[in-house]
């Protein structure tokens, strides 16, 4: 009995959490009308003395961005704890459709930490549903987990946030569906493929559901856990993006990051350069202000999925060749959707 | 005290190298699996590597870290309190 009401307090109190949160994040937005940005416009920056800057950058950036950032890690948190992940393991492999659905919409929402990336990815390729569904799954996951999501759609705007999901995906689900036919994917793909019967397979997953107050808990946890691993270096990238809001000259964005041009070069960038995750937002959002075009925002977002730690990972299950290909195709569709977008929105 | 309990085989199932919560839950595990050894259980705690084809063999694809008690997967992508697992070992060893 004593424990029960332990349990139901634990609970409620919780709730009350994550209501607060809640609540905070629409009242700010509504009776404030509080923007989450940061509202210093790199004009204002020249003024600081160069170790100042930082320190403003930061200060700016954190009184009001921390309603956002508590809400996104803890949404990201809860949104893992309670996706059931168990249908992963239950539908993966059914069919192809169901592979391509799964790797596109459901398992990116698991991915926020990126070392359930690789493992995620080995084990779609490994069960009947094959290399193109995981292909799918490994280019989706950057640009459609809840963090990014809500950061890209607060910190930049919702209309580049949906934007870059669709063309994420369209993307994502292109390179899968190349991949899986070429001779060197489908090479990779018997290499790999484990025969799994559930009727004669010794193991199986029966997962239990704790009770609803351990499962906040941990939740939570697992939300702190992100911010733990995130913000330091979301911190050391601000104070970066600070120096590049506060000293590049406008003219040079604006020379070089719109037109044609600019989609070019944003989509080469924006790759290889490994920005750690959410700094690619914020330094997309100092860049779009000192006048790159909406156009090389675009392909500079989309331009994480092939960064090079995730590369050098992948490569080591499926090798170069196939590494190099879906780099390739991803590349190659986020100059082209930046074009796109640039030409509808006439913002090129 | 020691009558009639079965082994209880804990696979701690995660990328290798583990991956920090992977490493955390080991670590509760372990923890646990030690007091229940004292307690008079027995308890066997083991590594498995989520991206073997072994482990997907046997699992199918699933989300690190994940735990499994006598081959049969009850967590699974995140990290449970020691309360929780200790429950579920002695549920095991009945």
């Amino acid at each position: 009995m004593h424990e029960k009401t332990v349990r139901k307090l634990k609970t409620i109190l919780l709730l009350l959490f994550v209501f607060f949160v809640v609540g905070m994040l629409i009242y700010s937005r509504i009776a404030l009308a509080l923007s989450f940005t940061p509202t210093t416009t790199p004009e204002d920056f020249s003024k600081y003395v160069w170790y100042e800057v930082p320190f403003y950058y930061l200060w700016d950036y954190f009184s009001h961005a921390w309603i956002c950032l508590l809400f996104a890690f803890t949404a990201a948190g809860l949104v893992y704890e309670f996706m059931p992940k168990e249908i992963i393991t239950k539908y993966m492999g059914s069919s192809k459709l169901a592979g391509y659905a799964l790797g596109a919409g459901l398992a990116p929402f698991f991915t926020v930490c990126s070392c359930t990336m690789v493992p995620l990815f080995a084990g779609i390729l490994y069960t009947g549903a094959g290399i193109g569904p995981a292909i799918t799954f490994l280019l989706m996951a950057p640009a459609a987990n809840i963090l990014t999501i809500l950061i890209t759609g607060e910190f930049l705007s919702w209309e580049i946030a949906i934007v870059r999901i669709i063309t994420s995906l369209a993307t994502a689900v292109i390179a899968g569906v190349i991949i899986s036919k070429t001779s060197w994917g489908k090479t990779i793909e018997k290499e790999h493929r484990v025969n799994r019967n559930p009727s004669t397979a010794q193991g199986s997953v029966e997962i239990v559901k704790p009770p609803l107050d351990e499962r906040l808990v941990s939740a939570l946890k697992f939300g702190g856990f992100l911010a733990k691993q995130i913000l330091p270096y979301f911190i050391v990238g601000l104070v970066v993006v600070g120096y590049v809001t506060a000293y590049t000259p406008q003219n040079l964005v604006q020379g070089y990051l719109t037109g044609i041009t600019g989609v070019l070069l944003a989509s080469v960038i924006g790759g290889p350069l490994y920005t750690p995750t959410l700094v690619e937002v914020v330094l997309g959002r100092s860049l779009f202000q000192l006048g790159m075009s909406k156009a090389a925002l675009l392909s500079w977002l989309m331009g994480q999925p092939y960064d090079i730690p995730n590369m050098v990972a992948v490569s080591r299950i499926v090798r170069w060749k196939v590494v190099l290909t879906y780099a390739l195709i991803a590349w190659a569709c986020s100059v082209t959707f930046g074009l796109l977008y640039g030409i509808i929105t006439a913002s090129l | 005290m020691v009558t009639n309990m079965k082994e209880v085989k804990v696979e701690v199932i995660g990328p290798e190298p583990a991956c920090v919560r992977c490493q955390t839950a080991k670590k509760i595990v372990e923890k646990t699996a030690e007091r229940l050894r004292q307690a008079g259980m027995s308890v066997k705690v083991e590594r498995a590597n989520i991206i073997s084809k072994e482990v997907v063999g046997k699992y199918g694809v699933l989300v690190s870290p994940a735990i499994a008690i006598n081959s049969v997967v009850k967590i699974m992508g995140r990290v449970p309190a020691e309360e929780e697992i200790e429950r579920l070992m002695r549920e095991a060893a009945k």
